[in-house]
Formats: C-alpha cells, sequence, structure tokens
C-alpha cells in the first residue's frame, strides 16, 4: 500500500502487526520486524529495542499487566524515511513527558538501576512523539534513512 | 531466539557466557545467577556477550546490578565480545564510561589473570 507523506514522497506500509499485552511476544515481534526491513538490520535492532522499551512501559505501566489488551505496531517506509506507529487501548500516557534522563555519566556506585528505556527511544530515533485520541495512545516514531 | 545462559569456572575466573536475546521477557532467569556472581573481595567475573544478538534495558539493568556488586565487593568484572548494536547501547546508556571491556575473550582472560 503507497500513500502519500507531508513532503510529496510516497511511504509503503511494510508492517501491521498486533501482539497481545505480554512481554513474551517480543521475541516474535522482533522477528516480523527484521523481515519487513531485511536491508536494514542495524536499524530493525534500534527499532525492536524501541518498540520494546515503548511497550514494555505500556504493558507495565498502562495495562497493569493486564495481558489480554491489543497493540498494535505499523512500520511503513518512505525513501528517506521509516516511520513505526504505536497503538494501543491505554489510559493516556506520554513516555516522552513523563519521564525523567538518567544521569548517563553517574558513576557506578550512584548509577541509579532503570530509567533508561525513553533515553534510548530518544537517541536511537530522530523523532519520537505521542498523542491520546480518547480511545487509546498513539507513539509515533522516526528514523531517517541515509541514502 | 530464545535467552540461554551458562556459567561456568576457568582458572579461578567465572565465566557467564550469554546467548540469544535478554528482553524484559527473559532477563528474570539470569536475575539469581548475576545476583550471585559477586560474594568476597578478589572475586574475578567475565561476562562473553559474543553470543548475544540483542539486550534491552531489562538486561542492561541486570549488568549494572553486576558492575555494582563489584565494587561493593571489591571484585573485578570484563564484559567481551559485545557486537556493534550491542556495544551501541552499552555506549548510549554510558556504561562504557563505568564499565570494563575487552574485544575479545581471550583478551579478557588475560587481563583478569594478570
Amino acid at each position: 500500500m503507497q500513500t502519500p507523506t507531508s513532503d510529496g514522497q510516497h511511504k509503503v506500509l511494510l508492517l501491521d502487526y498486533t501482539m497481545p499485552s505480554q512481554v513474551v511476544m517480543f521475541g516474535n515481534l522482533a522477528v516480523s520486524v527484521e523481515d519487513a526491513i531485511p536491508d536494514l538490520p542495524e536499524i530493525a535492532f534500534s527499532a525492536n529495542l524501541c518498540l520494546e522499551e515503548l511497550i514494555t512501559n505500556t504493558i507495565q505501566h498502562g495495562l497493569s499487566n493486564a495481558p489480554d489488551h491489543a497493540i498494535r505496531i505499523c512500520i511503513s517506509r518512505s525513501a528517506n524515511c521509516l516511520e513505526i506507529e504505536v497503538r494501543d487501548d491505554a489510559p493516556a500516557f506520554d513516555p516522552f513527558n513523563s519521564v525523567a534522563t538518567p544521569d548517563i555519566d553517574a558513576s557506578v556506585d550512584e548509577r541509579a538501576v532503570g530509567g533508561l528505556g525513553v533515553h534510548l527511544v530518544r537517541t536511537l530515533m530522530d523523532e519520537a512523539w505521542a498523542t491520546y485520541d480518547g480511545t487509546g495512545n498513539l507513539i509515533t516514531l522516526k528514523k531517517t534513512l541515509k541514502q | 531466539m530464545s535467552f540461554e545462559f551458562h556459567l561456568d569456572t576457568n582458572g579461578g575466573v567465572q565465566h557467564l557466557t550469554l546467548m540469544g536475546r535478554l528482553d524484559s521477557a527473559t532477563f528474570i532467569t539470569l536475575e539469581k545467577t548475576i545476583n550471585g556472581l559477586f560474594s568476597s573481595a578478589g572475586d574475578r567475573v567475565l561476562i562473553d556477550f559474543s553470543a548475544l544478538s540483542y539486550i534491552s534495558s531489562a538486561g542492561l539493568r541486570l549488568i549494572l546490578v553486576a558492575a555494582k556488586r563489584a565494587r561493593q565487593v571489591g571484585g573485578r568484572l570484563i564484559l567481551c565480545g559485545l557486537s556493534t548494536s550491542v556495544r551501541d547501547v552499552f555506549e548510549i546508556s554510558g556504561f562504557l564510561k563505568i564499565m570494563e571491556t575487552a574485544d575479545s575473550k581471550a583478551d579478557a582472560e588475560r587481563a583478569l589473570q594478570a
């Protein structure tokens, strides 16, 4: 399926995947992401890491570990951008405005255990934001592809 | 791919070998082993990442716990065999500044025997 993007380029949907809200499903999701962009293994690694971090947040904090919710992941690609969308039916939550940035210059003793997930997403992706439409959250990630 | 690990001792050094995906589903199987790695001063541990294809923050937390335990008891921890992608995750997390790494297992063994 091709749809025009705001900058006039065509965007191709490469993956439309729905997973139950269970962390044991990340291995299966990872294989589907790798298969969707076989020519971009390093970006597939980053995409899988970001998906796991964000969806784990949703499952643990947004859904209180309820295993029977559906989370939908779409990946599309234009000539110069990979776009990842994650939809859930959890209460409104914006991870990009809710989580403190970890102090990555702290010593081993001072370093907090945790808080790294959103920092990884912000660093690995070029754009990341979340919106809420009254029924669930939509997280959008964009990664610029080098020509 | 799932996650597996094994722990053995060679020349007084504990070798922890990680294989597959260390993520928010699989980290729990490793937690007890990580907590038991360092018990007294002089304990030496090598963690071999060469067969680890993927790590997320759930796995990073365990590695940080191991590094903290090493410091607390006066032990030494060296990580080796990190793939480019796994190394990038460690770099972004700031872990390469606070943890000792070696390119190969042989380099890590030499450093721990020195």
